[in-house]
């Protein structure tokens, strides 16, 4: 199989974009992902497109309205879907594309678009990402699968609801200075601890934000990605893991068992191990899913991700910088875009263009980590530069 | 019964009959004939021998309670102007907790725990999952605390 090198990268602002449409977001990340591969959409032979939700959209075949929308026809398109996680199975599909030799060049676009319906909807549809048929019945929502996995983890390790605040507070931090990001604001330990509770022990300064936005990068062939940009970003281990419906289920409801196997494959085809990531970006839909995923990832042993926080050694000038880029904490999280925005993100780290304040120095190996559902799915990718 | 009397949203399945063994009290699971595995919630079709010939057995005891929460903000399907379909809720919605017991054969049973405040939960307390027929005709499963 040929390399893939990332060779264009482009995002929407993520927020309450109530002046755009699904297919009007998709526009204006796929148009800065070509102007920053300096290509037009003429030159690209395949589109993926990741949209999560038909029910959100109100259609099906959403990836219809954006591969239109952008002129893309009669040329290949389809659309990949794993919840949260299907902006990675869309980077990882646009992948085994131009590896296999289908096509040179192809563009990723993820887009969601949330608002347009009510907040209870979204907790309904996403609540049935994870067992809709046995666990939804007791009224279980995203917030309250990560609280069940946050309350047995706090048993267990004894990781405190302080430290689960002091994930948002580092997210916020470093999504102030993200001009993309949602909500653009530090917060302090005291709010993020005195907000109400959503699904105990998780409070509001627990769960992710309710996002509308879209991701897109061009992804070239080893020789093309060479000749179109000075610093291809490699796409150089890919792994992704699956896991019971049924929380309920679970080997361990602390760890999420997908990603240990998707982190396991990512390492070995990438030739590296945990210690060797110089950036990352993992799944925080929840506070106890950033600190979990730091130990299901190997940045620190099963039990010890609370410490890592409150050691700060997951800031930048810490063991390993994590969500620097605000994380789906405070930059956002419209699921479809989040896996995409993850390796636009981390592109940008390791082309060291990320904002003043968040770039992590002479950044050459970064990680993303992305989960659907409840841990249903789990998708690690590793890229590096020459 | 029907399943959807259980479910909510589900109401086709090969193994409908969980919904009828809650009205007559029960918590059903299916034992595979060919190798002996015991799936709680109950499968018609065993994913470790590909087998399809189950047989029903009954869950009986008391569990370890694995993990609990509460849950505030609710889905649109349980939200206050639908409370008739929020288990033990009145008008305005009071969450009840739930959670999920580990019992001795190893089956998980998630369930609501109305019969105890949430400062007295304990992780490990052992609970005993019911079948409960609720006042709108709904069935559902309570972990009850011991002695009950
Ligand atoms: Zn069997």
């Amino acid at each position: 199989m040929r390399k893939v090198g990332i060779v264009g990268i482009g995002q929407s602002r993520f927020g309450i974009r109530s002046d755009a449409s699904l297919r009007e977001l998709s526009f204006e990340a796929a148009k800065a992902s070509l102007d920053d591969a300096g290509i037009p959409l003429d030159d690209v032979q395949a589109m993926v497109v990741s949209v999560a939700s038909d029910e959100l959209s109100y259609a099906l075949q959403p990836s219809a309205q954006v591969v239109d929308y952008l002129g893309f026809n009669p040329k290949p398109s389809f659309r990949v879907e794993g919840a949260c996680a299907s902006g990675s199975m869309a980077v990882r599909t646009g992948w085994m594309t131009v590896a296999s030799g289908l096509a040179d060049l192809v563009i990723v676009v993820g887009a969601e678009k949330m608002t347009e319906v009510s907040t209870a909807a979204v907790t309904d549809v996403l609540g049935r990402a994870g067992d809709f048929m046995w666990e939804y019945p007791f009224g279980m929502t995203f917030p309250g699968y990560y609280a069940l996995i946050a309350r047995a983890h706090m048993a267990k390790y004894g990781t405190t609801e302080e430290q689960l605040s002091m994930v948002a507070v580092k997210n916020h931090h470093y999504g102030a200075l993200n001009p993309y990001a949602h909500m653009r604001k530090e917060i302090s330990l005291d709010k993020a601890m005195s907000s109400f509770t959503v699904a105990d022990p998780l409070k509001l300064y627990d769960c992710c934000l309710i996002s509308d936005g879209a991701a897109a990068i061009v992804l070239a062939s080893d020789k093309l990605a060479g000749s179109l940009s000075k610093k291809p970003v490699w796409i150089s281990g890919l792994g992704l893991g699956t896991d019971t419906i049924s929380l309920s289920d679970r080997r361990d409801i602390t760890t999420l068992d997908a990603t240990v196997e998707a982190a396991r494959q990512a390492y070995d085809m990438a030739g590296i191990g945990p210690k060797d990531i110089d950036v990352a970006v993992v799944h925080d839909c929840f506070t106890i899913a950033e600190i979990a995923a730091y130990e299901d990832l190997g940045f620190c042993a099963k039990g010890e991700g609370g410490k890592l926080i409150e050691e700060k050694r997951t800031y930048i000038g810490g063991d390993i910088p994590v969500n620097v880029d605000g994380g789906l904490k405070s930059k956002g999280h419209p699921i479809g875009a989040t896996g995409v925005a993850m390796a636009a993100e981390i592109a940008k780290q390791l082309r060291g263009e990320a904002d003043p304040g968040r770039q992590v120095e002479n950044a050459r190996i970064g990680l993303s980590h992305n989960v659907g559902g409840n841990g249903q799915h789990a998708a690690v990718h590793v890229f590096q530069v020459d | 019964m029907e399943f959807r009397d259980f479910s909510l949203l589900v109401k086709d399945t090969k193994v409908s009959e969980f919904a009828e063994g809650l009205e007559r009290g029960v918590i059903l699971a299916t034992k595979c004939e060919k190798c002996g595995s015991i799936y709680y919630p109950p499968r018609h079709d065993c994913p470790k021998c590909f087998s399809d010939e189950m047989s029903w057995i009954e869950l009986h005891g008391s569990g370890k309670l694995l993990s609990f929460t509460v849950i505030f903000v609710p889905p649109e399907h349980f939200a206050p102007d639908l409370s008739e379909t929020a288990p033990f809720s009145g008008y305005r919605y009071a969450p009840k907790p739930v959670g999920i017991v580990e019992m001795g054969n190893g089956a998980r049973v998630m369930g609501w725990i109305p019969g105890i405040p949430r400062e007295e939960l304990q992780i490990g307390m052992s609970l005993t999952p019911k079948a409960e027929v609720l006042p709108n005709g709904r069935a559902t499963i309570v972990l009850a605390p011991e002695g009950e």
